[in-house]
């Protein structure tokens, strides 16, 4: 932690970095020499075909993938070094997590979902709940705390999710498809909210299909089979990165993802 | 922290259990079953040894009995059936009988003598019912109460029989019988004295005295064609102080005259409370049985519940690990779970053991006990069950990888 307040060691530096499935004949590369460094509070929107390793890339982001060849290092540590228990320390502490599919645990009520992560950083319960129940009022569903997930829409469920994955106050958010499948007004409502941690000087990486999203980003890459194919990099304004509509590339790159989905 | 932890996973585990009812409830059966067995057989015989034992220190502890054959170690006789020593010879001899009475410190002897035979007047006795013949000591050690008439003594005659209240009413029809006669082998015996009703057919005599008929040593080794067959000797000492010191000289005079060959054994104390009911032996050998059958099948039952759960919940071990948890967070709670279902059971099983050894001592003469030490047992038993057949789900679930279960479609 003390090392991410150093404000010239990159949050995550990637090098170098590949990730094979299967072995022999069945093997399959996902992850094909990726090097990239990512700086504290940049927004990172990473674009891309299905397939072309982009969650790959976020789980080995957010240390759920250890079995990955090259070098990665957070704040400035090589991940290799870090212990499997401190993994999860990293994990309970500095990262957040919002699925695809939102993942909420469906026999927990929303509120214990919410305050899932905090257990693994020894909150006692009723602190836990007040907790939750605090960033579920900045989310407006503190009416739907003691709703079952099967109950909410898919807005609220998403809602939920990023509820969670802010509850512990991470430095780092990891957002996989954070709008999934909801209508643009929800979209828009998250991606309003991912934009006020941003600019609190949280690092967010988000992996996205909707180019209309990247315009809250800092800073766009494009991905194609495993390795990055464009990089806007990052635009800083008096220090802090700023949002910028990406370039013309991206464009293409969004018309190539048209492309696939037909 | 780990305490909170702790907390967390009880609450986890309860919140589980309420969610599939039934599944939890059926899983606990086993081990119910199993802890409600162990809890019967102990209580049981801690309540027909403290019988014997309240018999002897109301005798002021001062008495011991002398057995053939060597004392076998009590674990061994709950699971083996004793046919050894029922069926063979008596190691004990009439001269042991005067060798005995000769040591220092002995007040008294007395040799029990059981014999086999009908006992008949206006009707049968039942088959249940004891010839033993012994001297008039006795009395003198076992301080027996008499109902009417007098106990054996050297002046009777060799006819003179003493018997139990239950066995006055089975074959004369009534508790007043003195100066009747029955038939004991075919042989006529004339009644005594009538025994005061005791209700213990458990003791260190090993014989319901309600049951029996008492007749002389020298009428019974008579009855018994002149050959004694001595299943037991009591002895009562002057004094508690000197019991141990005759004791020891007892061994050395046997040892001497059976050539050197342990064959017989001197128990004092609680070495005669063991339980020695063949009633109790039966209880005792089903319901181990019964134990060890349910607590194996009712732990393979927890082991395939947890694996089920764990299956099931691949997704929210996935999720838990991104939250945070770490593989002994994840470990910890399916433990947990395993474990509040096995002590669960073995909570119910305790009640339920009593619920049933209450049940059963309706039939005997004795209270099943209640201490502290039983309802430790049991809990020890949930807990190493819980503990032993929840391990392996519970390391399988903390191994998952948690990509592989978070994206997992159920």
């Amino acid at each position: 932690m003390t090392m991410a307040a150093d404000s010239s060691t990159p949050v995550i530096r990637l090098r170098g970095l590949e990730k094979r499935f299967g072995i022999g004949d069945a093997e399959n590369i996902a992850i094909n020499g990726i090097n990239l460094t990512i700086d504290k509070g940049e927004f990172v929107a990473i674009m891309g075909p299905s397939g072309c390793g982009k969650t790959t890339l976020l789980n080995i982001i957010g240390l759920l993938d250890r079995s990955i060849e090259g070098e990665y290092e957070l704040d400035g540590q090589s991940v290799a070094t870090i212990s499997k228990r401190k993994q999860a320390r990293i994990r309970s502490k500095q990262i957040g997590f919002v699925f695809q599919n939102f993942n909420l645990i469906p026999r927990l009520n929303v509120i214990e979902n919410v305050a899932l992560p905090l257990i693994y950083k020894g909150i006692t319960r009723t602190k836990r709940l007040k907790i939750a129940s605090d960033i579920l009022r900045n989310f407006h569903l503190n009416e739907r705390e003691y709703y079952m997930p099967h109950q909410l829409s898919g807005g609220q469920t998403q809602r939920v999710a990023i509820a969670r994955a802010l509850v512990n106050d991470p430095s780092i958010i990891l957002a996989d498809e954070p709008t999934g499948n909801l209508d643009s007004r929800a979209s828009h409502i998250i991606m309003e909210e991912l934009s006020d941690l941003h600019k609190r000087g949280n690092t967010i990486i988000m992996v996205t299909h909707n180019p209309r999203l990247t315009t809250y980003a800092s800073r766009v890459i494009t991905m194609l089979d495993g390795q990055i194919d464009t990089d806007t990099g990052s635009f800083k304004f008096k220090g802090q990165s700023i949002t910028l509509q990406p370039i013309r590339r991206h464009k293409r790159s969004s018309r190539q993802l048209k492309r696939n989905k037909k | 922290m780990i305490r909170f932890l702790f907390l967390n996973h009880i609450q986890n585990a309860y919140q589980s259990m309420k969610g599939s009812r039934v599944r939890s409830a059926l899983t606990m059966l086993g081990v119910t079953i199993g802890v409600a067995s162990i809890t019967v057989i102990l209580s049981l015989s801690a309540g027909a040894s403290k019988i014997i034992t309240d018999q002897i220190s109301s005798l002021r502890g001062n008495i011991a009995v002398i057995r053939p054959g060597v004392a076998t170690n009590p674990i061994t006789n709950l699971t083996q059936a004793r046919l050894g020593r029922d069926y063979s010879t008596s190691t004990l001899t009439e001269s042991d009988i005067t060798y005995i009475s000769h040591t220092p410190h002995i007040q008294y002897v007395a040799p029990l003598m059981v014999l086999s035979g009908t006992i008949k007047a206006d009707s049968t006795a039942p088959s249940d019912s004891i010839v033993v013949a012994t001297t008039p000591s006795l009395d003198n050690i076992s301080d027996f109460k008499m109902r009417e008439g007098q106990f054996l003594d050297k002046n009777v005659e060799q006819n003179a029989v003493v018997v139990g209240t239950q066995l006055s009413i089975n074959v004369f029809g009534n508790e007043s019988s003195i100066g009747r006669t029955l038939t004991i082998h075919g042989k006529e015996f004339t009644v005594i004295g009538v025994l005061k009703r005791m209700n213990d057919p458990i003791n260190y005599n090993s014989i319901d005295f309600d049951n029996a008929a008492i007749i002389s040593f020298a009428a019974g080794k008579k009855m018994n064609k002149n050959v004694t067959q001595i299943q037991q000797i009591d002895v009562k000492a002057d004094s508690t102080a000197n019991l141990t010191s005759a004791i020891g000289a007892i061994k050395t005079a046997l040892l001497a005259s059976h050539n050197g060959e342990n064959d017989f054994s001197v128990l004092t104390g609680d070495q005669i409370s063991q339980p020695t009911s063949q009633l109790f032996y039966m209880i005792a050998g089903v319901t181990t049985a019964i134990a060890a059958i349910s607590l194996i099948v009712g732990g393979i039952g927890i082991m395939n519940i947890m694996l089920v759960t764990v299956a099931e919940r691949t997704r929210e071990i996935g999720i838990r690990k991104a939250l945070g948890a770490s593989n002994s967070d994840i470990s910890w709670q399916f433990l947990i779970e395993s474990l509040a279902i096995s002590v669960g059971g073995g909570i119910f099983g305790y009640i339920f053991g009593y619920v049933v050894a209450f049940g059963i001592t309706r039939f005997l003469t004795f209270d099943p006990i209640i201490n502290w030490q039983i309802a430790v047992v049991a809990l020890i038993i949930s807990i190493f069950m819980g503990t032993l057949f929840g391990l392996y789900p519970s390391i399988r679930a903390a191994r998952k990888d948690p990509i592989e279960s978070l994206y997992q479609y159920n």
